[in-house]
């Protein structure tokens, strides 16, 4: 069978349907793990709630409007300081986040008043900011606040503000997922096509699901302004509220995280025509590829030639050098999802190392369709993994390396194991040529850091324990 | 001098201070040993509590979710907590308390948890694991009430009204921290040790600081066991060190079962520490060991060393637990600095109310405001129009930004420190507190003179 039935799951079997093990001439028309369905409570899931999608992971990285969260105060705070999305507007996004701080009152009268008179005093507190976005939690949800009618209600008011409105309680879907879906379909009806952009190139592309970690965002525009492409809206990283609502005048839409916004490019083709191009920004071949797709689709060629061959020659001998020390090295990828299929053949065709377990804690059956597609037979496949499934992968694929959050980081290192940030990057940028360079190089000195050696050793033992 | 105390004067809060109630009930829990709390509310609930825990420790903690979707909203979510519960137990063989926590979303819907563990206990505990004893604890804390600091003493409290047992007198003191850090726990335990005390310590939380052991074996955990927290209810007395963070618990234990409640101070500084060692030894008939005496010799000295030289006059803002900024006021008066500005970041009306800050305004030479339901705009508003001075910031790392942007030196202190590298390790309480915070603080000051070639030259000899 190519589903596995981990020790810890004995008890809560259904879980056998979400872990897959990829066996010789298996192809994904015959297996593919169940996913994107509703998690076991107490089952110690890494997934977070719709609202963080909403919030944490697409809104949150617009750089010029204030975030007003309408509910308690824990909603605004736990979504803060959670993300390396930089800007150039002196990351005024990662600085600040408001709340209507619901208190039980509230709850019971309603919280509409207090959500007009937060909205009122936050742009009172920021006079430059003009731009807001207002989330509906849990609670306000439940009692049935119209965020919407107290939005119009200020605009009206102040006269030079615009409000958008994401209604997507943190109950509402299985993920995260839920919430990066809700923000794309509402901005598309509400927002794309208020703005009209000031247009200088004959090339113009919105960049979609790239949330600019790091800095990923500024390579992937740093090599848009060199191929002369004008970049309309950034969806979201670096992203400016008002460029994003002039996306449907972009010629192309280039999408790299296709789970979190393939939804809006799919929205900007269907009304507006705007033709879809997915990349991955990850390994060389990838973004030579990528860079050489956009080049094609406006005739401008030479220009995505030349810039490949700029990066190419300034990277690769220095990518070349950890690419000896990596072969043949074994690492989990365990993130939210794309990451899974966009890393595996990066990692294992361009450095020789050996993917042998993916988990993800928000993938669709389409992200499995692509990671199981890309990688090797024998490689465990996990939706919505959990810690006892993760103990008894380590103990299965005993892996060099994993790619997974801070606080499971925290958890394999108890065994001996280095982790690198997944989601925020240990030391990116990640994307482009100098960002897999970045990745290798971070790979490399946990790989080969001393201290794992140091960390086996048992000084009671004449042997070192070994 | 006076003591102005006003609340902030806006509906919403921009950059808050405070975290919401289930964060604190959650601190709680992962203090006890061989206990899951099972957060029953969206994922987010206590996911993202998880991760904070990890930014501050570096550490996991195992916190599960009840998952909660849409169709309880419109059916009730005790379901969740029923298959939640069973999996936990079915799946973790030495699990033996699992607190239930609510959310403002159970509590609107109006799940009724302690029917729920009832039936719980009744068809699914007794009938299938009739030979394990694991206790449900209901707590209930709707994130539109209070704030982590009420979630903290009302966890505090369920845990502890749920499993305090009368048994014989064990000649022992209970401790409860508070929302206080490992370093704080190891010092307190030290002080009783040095007084040749035996305690119970609600949370013991010093094996947070995990080791990576050769076997393997080392992971975060909480170590105050269902035992201890049952022989509560015998010891000699309580003390709880944060009157708004436990003190609620110490009072239950001292109605209940005649355990005496003493409630505070929090021993931040010299002389809360004086008053904590002297209620140590009136409660257990053991008098202060000479070793102590050293202890807060050698702290006088380190304060002496700094105070009229670098502290004199140096303006602080304090903001964090209420418990913590008044503890940290009180030291900054010993050692000549002058907490102009405190904030306390709920709506809690009590804070303002508190005895200590009355004595605050008697001893203090200046000006002193307070304000409460504070967020941290309500200090960055402040220093952006000038209308305080401020010298130093002590708080937690979600105000860096403020000092960050406005150059304003920063002592990190409390919870959540993630933009700095273990300072849970270090405590704030006992003489020793008191060293690190003279030395950090002067430190601090040392560095940010150097960097603006402020009379970075005194540095030379002093």
């Amino acid at each position: 069978m190519p589903f596995v039935l981990f020790r810890c799951d004995e008890v809560i079997p259904e879980r056998e349907k979400h872990c897959y093990v990829k066996s010789p001439g298996e192809d994904i028309v015959t297996y593919l793990p169940a996913a994107n369905i509703a998690t076991i409570p107490g089952t110690l899931t890494e997934r977070g709630c719709a609202y963080c999608g909403a919030k944490l992971v697409i809104g949150g990285a617009i750089k010029d409007c204030i975030q007003m969260i309408h509910g308690p105060v824990g909603c605004a705070y736990n979504t803060w300081h959670t993300k390396r999305y930089l800007s150039d507007n002196n990351d005024f996004q990662l600085k600040h986040v408001c709340s209507t701080d619901m208190k039980e009152s509230h709850i019971v009268f309603g919280g509409m008043d207090r959500l007009k008179k937060s909205i009122k005093e936050a742009f009172a507190a920021y006079p430059e900011i003009k731009r807001m976005i207002v989330y509906i939690t849990c609670a306000t949800a439940l009692i049935g606040d119209d965020i919407d009618a107290i939005a119009r209600e200020v605009e009206e008011e102040l006269g030079d503000v615009d409000i958008f409105c994401v209604k997507c309680p943190g109950f509402a879907g299985v993920s995260q997922s839920k919430g990066h879906h809700e923000f794309n379909m509402e901005w598309m009806r509400d927002k794309v096509g208020e703005c009209e952009p000031e247009i200088w190139s004959p090339y113009t592309v919105n960049i979609i699901g790239e949330y600019n970690i790091q800095g990923d965002g500024f390579i992937m525009e740093n090599y848009m302004k060199r191929m002369g492409i004008q970049v309309i809206g950034h969806f979201t990283g670096n992203g400016s509220y008002d460029l994003l609502r002039g996306m449907h005048r972009a010629k192309l839409n280039v999408v790299i995280c296709a789970r979190s916004a393939g939804y809006i490019a799919n929205e900007l083709k269907r009304r507006y025509g705007i033709p879809r191009l997915d990349i991955d920004p990850w390994g060389f071949d990838y973004i030579a590829e990528g860079l050489r797709k956009i080049g094609t689709f406006f005739g401008i060629e030479d220009r995505a030639e030349k810039l490949i061959a700029e990066e190419t020659a300034k990277w690769r001998p220095k990518l070349d050098w950890y690419k000896e020390r990596l072969a043949g090295k074994k690492i989990c990828i365990w993130t939210g999802g794309p990451r899974l299929w966009h890393w595996v053949k990066a990692f294992e065709d361009e450095l020789g190392m050996r993917v042998v377990a993916m988990s993800c804690k928000f993938g669709h059956p389409d992200d499995f369709e692509k990671a199981i597609s890309r990688g090797r037979e024998g490689t465990i496949y996990i939706d919505d993994g959990n810690e006892l499934e993760f103990f008894e992968v380590i103990e299965k694929v005993k892996p060099d390396i994993i790619y997974t959050g801070p606080r499971v980081g925290d958890l394999v290192k108890k065994l001996h194991i280095p982790y690198l940030d997944g989601h925020g990057e240990h030391n990116g940028p990640y994307m482009g040529f100098e960002g897999f360079v970045h990745m290798a190089r971070d790979m490399y000195n946990a790989i080969y850091s001393k201290l794992w050696q140091l960390a086996k050793e048992d000084i009671r033992r004449k042997d070192n324990g070994r | 001098m006076s003591l102005i105390v006003e609340q902030k004067d806006r509906s919403g809060v921009i950059n808050p201070m405070y975290n919401c109630q289930p964060c604190g009930a959650q601190f709680v829990c992962i203090g006890v040993k061989d206990c899951i709390p099972l957060v029953h509310g969206g994922q987010g609930c206590c996911t993202f509590v998880r991760l904070l825990f990890a930014q501050h420790f570096k550490e996991n903690f195992d916190i599960a979710s009840s998952s909660l979707h849409e169709d309880a909203a419109v059916f009730g979510g005790v379901k969740r907590i029923e298959e939640g519960v069973e999996v936990l137990v079915r799946r973790h063989p030495s699990l033996r308390v699992i607190p239930i926590i609510t959310t403002c979303s159970t509590e609107t819907i109006g799940d009724d948890i302690e029917g729920t563990i009832g039936n719980i206990e009744r068809n699914f505990l007794q009938k299938e694991y009739p030979e394990r004893e694991v206790t449900i604890v209901p707590i209930h804390t709707p994130s539109y009430s209070g704030s982590h600091v009420k979630g903290y003493d009302t966890a505090m409290h369920a845990l502890v009204s749920t499993l305090a047992r009368k048994g014989q007198p064990n000649g022992k003191l209970n401790i409860i921290t508070g929302w206080l850090n490992p370093g704080d726990v190891k010092e307190i335990k030290h002080i009783l040790q040095e007084m040749g005390v035996k305690s119970i310590i609600l949370m013991d939380t010093e094996s947070f600081d995990a080791p990576i052991m050769p076997d393997r074996s080392g992971f975060a955990h909480g170590s105050t066991t269902v035992e201890d927290i049952a022989d509560t209810a015998n010891s000699l007395a309580t003390i709880a060190l944060c009157r708004y963070e436990g003190g609620t618990a110490a009072k239950f234990l001292e109605k209940k079962f005649g355990v005496p409640a003493v409630i505070g101070p929090t021993p931040i500084g010299i002389k809360n520490t004086d008053t904590f060692l002297r209620n140590i030894s009136q409660l257990t008939g053991k008098e202060i060991p000479d070793s102590l005496v050293v202890e807060r010799g050698r702290a006088i000295d380190a304060m002496v060393d700094l105070a009229h030289m670098f502290f004199a006059d140096k303006q602080v803002a304090i903001y964090g637990d209420p418990d913590l900024v008044i503890g940290l006021a009180q030291f900054c008066l010993e050692c000549e600095l002058k907490p102009v500005l405190l904030l306390f970041g709920d709506d809690d009306k009590s804070y303002v109310k508190d005895p200590r800050l009355t004595e605050l305004e008697r001893e203090a030479n200046f000006d002193i405001e307070v304000v409460w339901n504070a967020d941290l705009w309500e200090l960055e508003r402040r220093i952006k129009d000038g209308s305080v001075d401020i010298d130093l910031i002590m708080g937690h790392s979600k105000g860096r930004y403020i000092a960050i942007d406005y150059d304003i030196p920063m002592v990190r202190v409390g919870f959540p420190t993630f933009d700095r590298a273990g300072l849970w390790r270090h405590p704030v309480v006992g003489y020793n507190g008191a060293i690190w915070l003279a030395e950090t603080i002067a430190n601090t000051l040392f560095e940010d003179m150097e960097r603006k070639h402020d009379r970075e030259w005194i540095l030379n000899v002093w």
